[in-house]
């Protein structure tokens, strides 16, 4: 009965988000300085015959009531519309439908890379603790962090790719080249070396402090004690009784990191020239071509709140104590308290 | 046979002393290696920052020698595509950085008081409410958001730190209400209501005092991450360009042949750095607070209490 309640709670707080983030897409255009000409067509917007500029302001429905807007905003999103790119001439939802593989492509590999190392160091500095592996990794990884992602990626590129040359300059992957072929997953995973590299790097230390705190908390736990005195080998103590309990707050980490993740693609594709939605909203602020941002702002919330929703539907999967109602054990624990 | 009385110490060292505020704060910093660390970084880079102009060779705003002179005595870090001394630049930069980092955490770190704390002591129908919201701006891509209200807006100081400020209070809250929780069934705490102590006045006296290295803490982290926002911000060419910061010259350097020229190495480098040092700092700052209030970590050693 509760999990259903809390089931219920979680998909009305996403619709909450979803709905904020459409309000906020509507709203944050309209409340903006300037010709609204300028924020559909461009800068050129007003340099259009007044005629034209009419037409394409009646077009839009800039003349109606608020909500009348609001209500066809909607609308025309229920239909995948997300507007039209004057600056790119094609439909928003046709750039973004193109350019969205190739960030999944990048991304993910390189979240869950972060997500691996970070907890394979971290688990190693908790075992070690206070000692130079644990100081030294500590230094290590808070360093990469406080560095810009942009930084970090200009550097490796100016050191892999131009000073000894390795990997090509520029991550662009022409539109011959797919995945199909040998040669084309050659070629594709070459130029995805680098941006995969700097975002890994970039996402690594949140996996690596949380991992590490929470294996201290963990390790100092009776029931490691108890393992270790039994005559346990150290390797089940720290893979079994350890980091089992000690990674579900890394777990949570990994879907409320997302939006940072995001926001790393993006400068990390404008380096590297990659062809993927962060290099799209580069161009698209570079052109103020204020619809194109918005549609790839939408994508990206939905990325977001869409991972923070399967999280906590595998959550249980992870933590034993939130299935007890399926094992049918008398003791039912709350969620617990975010 | 008499023996003498000898009395037994009955703790091994002087008692502890219960501090409170800042002065805890401040001990929390000391007594680990990475807080005084952290906060000797900080403290160097604010002094630049406060004394720019005295420390400055030139004035950073107008050229003084021809493009792309390279690195010598009177210009240690060259000068840039308009013959601007790099290195005033620097100092200079430092003054932007660092001022919308403090201003922002300052924002960023009252808005999660307000509400974490409140909604920590009082639990009630409005607490979960303003939780749920918390809740909300937590996922919002912020780079991407940030982004869009930049690109509408224009790229001015004044709004950048406004919607960052905005934006990144949800963390800080959450964290704030969960320590109030804790401290708000601490026996001082009810025994203060129980002598109809004011709510604002238990918070004051009583909460706030206690959990300031928590606050102390989420401000650093906030700092930490406005930096960087503001550098990739900056870099995506929506920084001010007439408060240069560390990130704008990074966007000029990137954009006025730095790499060409081959002069990045003390055009890039020098505010990249920076930026990764002053981060730096404030994540050693916050590591130590953090290791000195989760009691889970407690114990003696290099980087804790020692």
């Amino acid at each position: 009965m509760s999990a259903l309640r809390g089931v219920l709670a979680r998909a009305g707080q996403y619709g909450l988000v979803l709905a904020l983030a459409l309000m906020a897409n509507f709203a944050i255009p309209r409340l903006a300085p300037g010709d609204p000409l300028v924020g559909i067509v461009g800068e050129s917007g007003a340099l259009l015959p007044a005629a034209e500029q009419r037409a394409i302001i009646r077009r839009v429905g800039l003349d109606r009531p608020i909500v009348v807007q609001f209500g066809r905003y909607l609308g025309r999103l229920a239909h995948g519309d997300l507007g039209y790119s004057y600056n790119k001439g094609r439909p928003v939802s046709d750039v973004i439908r193109e350019r969205l593989p190739f960030t999944l492509l990048l991304l993910l590999p390189a979240a869950l890379a972060s997500a691996a190392l970070g907890v394979a160091l971290g688990v190693r500095a908790a075992w070690h603790r206070d000692s130079k592996t644990d100081i030294g990794l500590l230094g290590l990884v808070l360093g990469v962090e406080a560095l810009p992602a942009f930084f970090l990626g200009t550097m490796l590129l100016v050191l892999l790719a131009v000073r000894f040359p390795l990997f090509p300059v520029s991550s662009n992957i022409p539109p011959g080249v797919g995945l199909m072929t040998v040669h084309g997953v050659g070629e594709v995973s070459r130029r995805l070396a680098l941006p995969f590299a700097t975002l890994t790097l970039a996402g690594l230390a949140p996996y690596f402090l949380t991992t590490r705190s929470s294996m201290l908390g963990t390790l100092g736990e009776d029931y490691i004690l108890m393992a270790r005195a039994k005559g346990c080998p150290t390797r089940r103590v720290v893979r079994h009784h350890a980091l089992r309990n000690a990674l579900l707050p890394v777990s949570t980490l990994f879907s409320l990191n997302l939006g940072f993740v995001l926001g790393g693609a993006v400068v990390v594709e404008t380096v590297f020239s990659y062809p993927g939605m962060g290099r799209l909203t580069y161009d698209a602020v570079l052109a103020r071509d204020f619809p194109m941002l918005q549609g790839t702002f939408l994508v990206f919330t939905l990325a977001v709140v869409g991972a923070n929703a399967l999280a906590d539907m595998t959550y249980p999967l992870l933590d034993p104590r939130l299935r007890a109602g399926r094992r049918g054990i008398g003791h039912v624990v709350e969620e617990p308290a975010p | 046979m008499t023996t003498a009385f000898v009395p037994v110490p009955e703790s091994p060292g002087p008692a502890p002393v219960r501090r409170r505020g800042l002065r805890l704060v401040g001990r929390l910093v000391w007594d680990s290696r990475a807080g005084r660390v952290g906060a000797g970084i900080l403290l160097v880079f604010t002094v630049v920052a406060v004394f720019a102009p005295l420390l400055a060779p030139y004035d950073p705003k107008v050229p003084v020698a021809p493009s792309f002179t390279r690195p010598d005595a009177q210009h240690l870090l060259g000068t840039n595509d308009i013959g601007q001394d790099i290195l005033s630049e620097l100092i200079f930069g430092a003054r932007i950085s660092l001022g919308v980092a403090v201003v922002v955490s300052t924002i960023g770190t009252a808005m999660a008081c307000l509400v974490g704390v409140g909604a920590g002591y009082s639990r009630g129908r409005w607490a979960s409410v303003l939780m749920r919201l918390v809740d909300v701006v937590l996922v919002l891509p912020f780079l991407p958001l940030l982004l869009l209200i930049a690109a509408l807006f224009g790229p001015r100081l004044e709004v950048q730190i406004l919607v960052i400020g905005l934006l990144l209070w949800a963390r800080p809250a959450r964290v704030l209400r969960a320590a109030t929780l804790a401290m708000s069934s601490a026996g001082h705490v009810e025994a203060a209501v129980w002598m109809g102590g004011s709510t604002s006045y238990i918070i004051r006296r009583h909460v706030v005092p206690r959990i300031a290295p928590v606050i102390v803490a989420e401000f650093v982290r906030i700092a930490n991450i406005t930096i960087l926002l503001e550098a990739s911000l900056a870099f995506l060419g929506l920084g001010d360009p007439v408060a240069k910061s560390w990130g704008t010259m990074l966007h000029y350097a990137y954009a006025r042949a730095a790499f060409l020229t081959g002069s990045w190495p003390w055009w890039v480098v020098p505010p990249g750095l920076c930026i990764g040092a002053v981060v730096m700092g404030f994540a050693l700052l916050g590591f130590a607070l953090e290791q000195g209030t989760d009691p889970r970590l407690q114990r003696k050693g290099w980087l804790g209490t020692s």
